[in-house]
């Protein structure tokens, strides 16, 4: 069969899920992230498909300010992290629950 | 020819992710990671993307993991402890409802009309650095000056953040 | 709708005396003692000259048309209802201005010097002129609300004026037992018009006013169904005004304001709005003999219930308080039976002995030093000459001994009571006129004969009030004198200026009744059988009817106003002697059947005692348990402020549990709620 839009849809859609899952289950903060990553990689999947179906290139525009936006964001989460690892000594999520009522 | 590639892309990318939400270390994960970028740069030849490809090696692969591995040096991640105290229904409900879900938006997808296909074997337009380019400069002028500041404000903030508190101008 | 002449003085009636009161009430510290007096004086003096000035225009007028107004704005303007801030004046407003003004400036007078030793001089003067504003707008008012808003008005002066000295409790709590029996009133009054206004409004053109009085008069056809009920409500109101069974209760309360203003309010003006009401409503009074007869009762029975009261009182002012409830009755016997003319008759001269005695028990109080229980005083004749000779002359003004005032007014009464009403009604106003010349007559015989019974220092100051004080006293004695004479009787030979006066106000009733008498006379007198025989035989003209069935009315007057003379003589006479000369009898009177009869008698019949079980515990009861514990405390207070305090905590707790503070579960929340809504757009979309 001939590998259409579609196909690149579902894929982009199990690679989503697969970060969701990722960041509700982990406790991890690091690999948490890391899902992060990979949802939006799926997006990054899906704007390409479109602009390919369409013949449109601004979603590859897009896909060029999701990278730098999933930069800066890793770099900024990571120094946080960073930080609270001095304060807490822990990356683990749980640990984080100062803020409870 | 197309369809070999995609199915072995897709494959990879997807079975890499599973095992880096999986992974018990974190450096594992960090490299699972990696080889699922490469796929998905693969994944953006396939679509006429020949530029994200290559930005997808570069950046993910190559500046944004090398900083997570770092990071995950640094904090003595390669060993973690172990994380067994896991509740069985989170458990069940992260194996569960994805799927589920993926299979309602599936059969609500196909039940409208089925696979999409391209239309034409090759696109009349590649993604090309020059196209690309022209595109970003033309049009999207703004939105490409205004992800720079948000380069420029994250790395402002990372160093702000980054720095031990005595070397901090306010306390 | 005829327009009437306009005059633009009545405005200056009613308002020059709120100008004075807000010039002293304003200014009430910075003032001058003096000039505070003498402005209010000067105020209530300019009301009265200009209500001579507009009365005299009334006079040249032709006799069918004698109405003069004055609107100043409209007032509500709310689809059909019409109200105008206006004031009118025709002949009975015209008697009621004359007397309001009149013997209030006399009384603003004589309080120049009763209240000169005061602290609240200013504030006193300030009240005063507040009242007399309200009372003319009371008497003055083009319609029933602003009827309604100078009786309110009334009603706050005379709370204000009672409790004047307010720092004793006791004089605070009569003032408000005064206001709050008035308000009961007041709802009867608002519901009467409430009434009048439902019925006339779909019915009037556009722009009428529907409780102007010309209007009202114009479309009492109209009110025929609703009269006995409307009529009713508004009486309920006029027995709080005017002290009737059942709300004069509030009256001989009323005792503890300062004297002028019993002899203002209590008994000159303000009690006899209600009086005036009925006056005013005679039309819709006219078409229900039911609320008539009710009228005519409860006059009645107050007159002579009142009476019996006063005969054992010890306080001057509560033996004159009863006294003035009592006359108060026969003003409304005399409206029930249709006589309203013979009713304002008595409201004026009222005013003037009443007014009279009770100044003049202010200036024996001034001269006893406040000393107001009569078995203390005696022998003032000699020491108040003047006081003395004036308060005679009231005495025998309110016994109704010829040729005073009261004679002709009571006579009028009792007359019309007799010949319109009924035996019944006339006997119970005949035992009272007996018993008010004796009571009188005890009270001057302890107050100003025989010996003096105070102690030596209060004898040591008593003296005769001075001229400020004196002179109302001389006025107001020789209008208790001559006053009468305006209504001398036809059967004496009079042309009664008074009724013909007030004539054209009364219209209907006049016809109406003198229809009724002819026609009693000619069924159940003995010369009218005769006539009548002689008449359907021989076709005999109405003019002969009439002329035979006056000479029988007239033998009857004569019979009539001869007993109620004789009868008063008595009484005076009576009074006189047991309290002079046979002390012993009275002590003896007072021992009768084990002294029970006295006690009920001093004790007011305990009426205060049973409206307070009766009516106020429950009612205290019913406020505690039912209306602050169930619902204030429980309903409004538990479940509606507490309750909702409550239930926002709750809701809070729940929203509370989102906040734990666990990273995980924020973000299993923001997955599960994605997922949710691209489920529901998926699925439905």
């Amino acid at each position: 069969m001939e590998v259409g839009l579609t196909h690149y849809l579902i894929l982009a859609g199990a690679l989503f899920l697969t970060g969701t899952a990722g960041v509700l289950t982990r406790r991890n903060s690091l690999i948490m992230f890391m899902s992060v990553e990979i949802m939006l990689s799926s997006v990054n999947i899906v704007f390409a498909a479109y602009s390919r179906a369409s013949g449109d290139l601004s979603g590859h525009v897009f896909v060029l300010m999701n990278f730098a936006v999933a930069a800066a964001e890793a770099a900024i989460g990571l120094a946080i992290l960073v930080e609270i690892f001095r304060l807490r000594r822990s990356v683990n999520v749980d640990d984080l629950n100062s803020l409870m009522e | 020819m197309e369809s070999i590639l995609f199915y072995l892309f897709a494959v990879l990318m997807l079975g890499s992710a599973v095992m880096t939400v999986t992974s018990r270390s974190a450096v594992a994960a960090a490299v699972w990671l990696v080889f699922c970028f490469v796929n998905a740069a693969g994944v953006f030849a396939l679509l006429s993307a020949p530029f994200l490809a290559i930005l997808q090696i570069l950046i993910y692969a190559g500046a944004i993991m090398v900083l997570f591995l770092f990071v995950i040096m640094m904090l003595q991640g390669p060993v973690l402890p172990d994380e067994r105290e896991r509740r069985p229904w989170s458990r069940i409900a992260v194996l569960v409802l994805p799927p589920a879900s993926a299979a309602v938006i599936l059969i609500a997808w196909l039940a409208r009309g089925g696979v999409t296909a391209f239309s034409g074997a090759q696109p009349a337009v590649r993604g090309t650095a020059e196209a690309v380019a022209e595109l970003l400069l033309n049009r999207y002028l703004l939105a490409f000056e205004l992800i720079s500041v948000v380069l420029l404000v994250a790395i402002v903030g990372a160093m702000a953040l980054g720095r031990r508190k005595e070397e901090l101008p306010w306390k | 709708m005829e327009t009437h002449a306009v005059e633009t003085a009545l405005r200056w009636i009613v308002l020059v005396p709120l100008i004075g009161a807000a010039v002293n009430g304003l200014l009430v510290r910075r003032m001058p003692r003096r000039i505070a007096g003498l402005l209010a004086c000067a105020a209530v003096g300019v009301s009265f000259a200009l209500s001579v000035k507009v009365v005299l225009r009334l006079v040249g007028m032709d006799a069918e048309q004698r109405l003069v107004t004055d609107t100043l704005a409209p007032w509500l303007g709310l689809g059909p209802l019409h109200v105008n801030i206006g004031f009118a004046m025709d002949q009975l407003s015209a008697v009621m201005a004359l007397v309001v003004s009149g013997v209030g400036f006399l009384i603003h007078v004589y309080s120049l010097g009763y209240m000169a030793h005061d602290a609240g001089y200013n504030r006193f003067f300030t009240y005063l002129n507040l009242f007399i504003f309200a009372m003319l707008t009371l008497v003055l008012g083009e319609n029933l609300l602003m009827l309604f808003v100078g009786w309110e008005g009334v009603g706050l002066c005379s709370y204000l004026l009672i409790s004047f000295w307010f720092n004793d409790e006791a004089n605070a709590a009569a003032g408000k037992k005064a206001f709050i029996v008035n308000r009961i009133g007041d709802f009867g009054f608002l519901l009467g018009m409430f009434v009048i206004g439902t019925t006339l409004l779909p019915e009037l053109h556009h722009g009428e006013g529907v409780f102007s009085f010309q209007v009202m008069r114009e479309y009492a056809h109209l009110l025929g169904p609703v009269a006995t009920l409307a009529g009713l409500l508004l009486f309920v109101g006029a027995t709080g005004k005017s002290a009737q069974i059942p709300l004069y209760i509030w009256l001989p309360d009323a005792m503890a304001g300062p004297t002028p203003v019993s002899a203002l309010i209590h008994a000159a003006t303000m009690v006899t709005a209600g009086v005036y009401m009925i006056a005013r409503m005679n039309f819709l009074y006219v078409l229900s003999e039911t609320a008539m007869a009710v009228i005519a009762a409860v006059g009645a029975v107050t007159a002579l219930f009142a009476a019996t009261i006063a005969l054992t009182q010890n306080d001057i002012k509560k033996v004159l308080a009863y006294s003035t409830v009592s006359q108060l009755g026969y003003m409304m016997l005399a409206c029930g039976v249709g006589a309203f003319a013979a009713g304002i008759f008595h409201v004026m001269t009222h005013a003037f002995f009443k007014a009279l005695l009770f100044l003049g028990s202010g200036s024996v109080i001034h001269a006893m030093s406040n000393e107001q229980d009569m078995r203390l005083m005696g022998g003032l004749r000699k020491k108040l000459p003047v006081t003395w000779w004036t308060f005679l002359i009231g005495t025998v003004a309110l016994a109704g001994v010829f040729p005073f005032a009261g004679f002709f007014s009571k006579d009028e009464i009792l007359w019309k009571a007799w010949s319109q009403g009924g035996i019944g009604l006339w006997l119970l106003g005949f035992l009272g006129a007996g018993l008010t010349a004796f009571y009188m007559m005890r009270l001057v015989s302890l107050t100003f004969f025989g010996e003096n019974r105070a102690s030596d220092e209060v004898k040591h100051h008593i003296h005769e009030s001075p001229a400020t004080m004196t002179m109302p006293l001389v006025i107001l004695a020789v209008l208790s004198l001559t006053g009468g004479w305006l209504g001398i009787p036809h059967f004496m030979g009079g042309q009664n200026h008074f009724e013909t006066w007030l004539e054209p106000v009364f219209h209907q009733e006049a016809a109406g009744h003198h229809e009724a008498d002819l026609v009693q006379e000619l069924e159940h007198g003995a010369l009218g059988e005769t006539v009548a025989v002689l008449a359907t035989s021989a076709h005999v003209t109405h003019d002969v009817i009439e002329g035979l069935d006056h000479a029988g009315e007239e033998a009857m007057e004569w019979t009539l106003a001869s007993a109620s003379l004789a009868w008063a003589l008595l009484g005076l006479s009576l009074g006189t002697w047991i309290y002079t000369k046979r002390q012993g009898l009275a002590a003896a009177g007072q021992r009768f059947a084990g002294g029970a009869l006295h006690r009920v008698l001093l004790n007011k019949y305990y009426v205060d005692e049973m409206y307070e079980a009766a009516i106020l515990r429950p009612g205290y009861a019913v406020s505690e348990r039912v209306l602050f514990r169930t619902v204030d405390a429980g309903l409004i207070d538990g479940l509606l402020v507490n309750g909702s305090a409550i239930l926002v905590a709750i809701v809070s707790a729940l929203l509370r549990l989102f906040q734990n503070g666990r990273l995980r579960f924020y973000a299993w929340v923001f997955a599960s709620g994605a997922a949710g809504f691209i489920l529901y757009l998926t699925v439905s979309g």
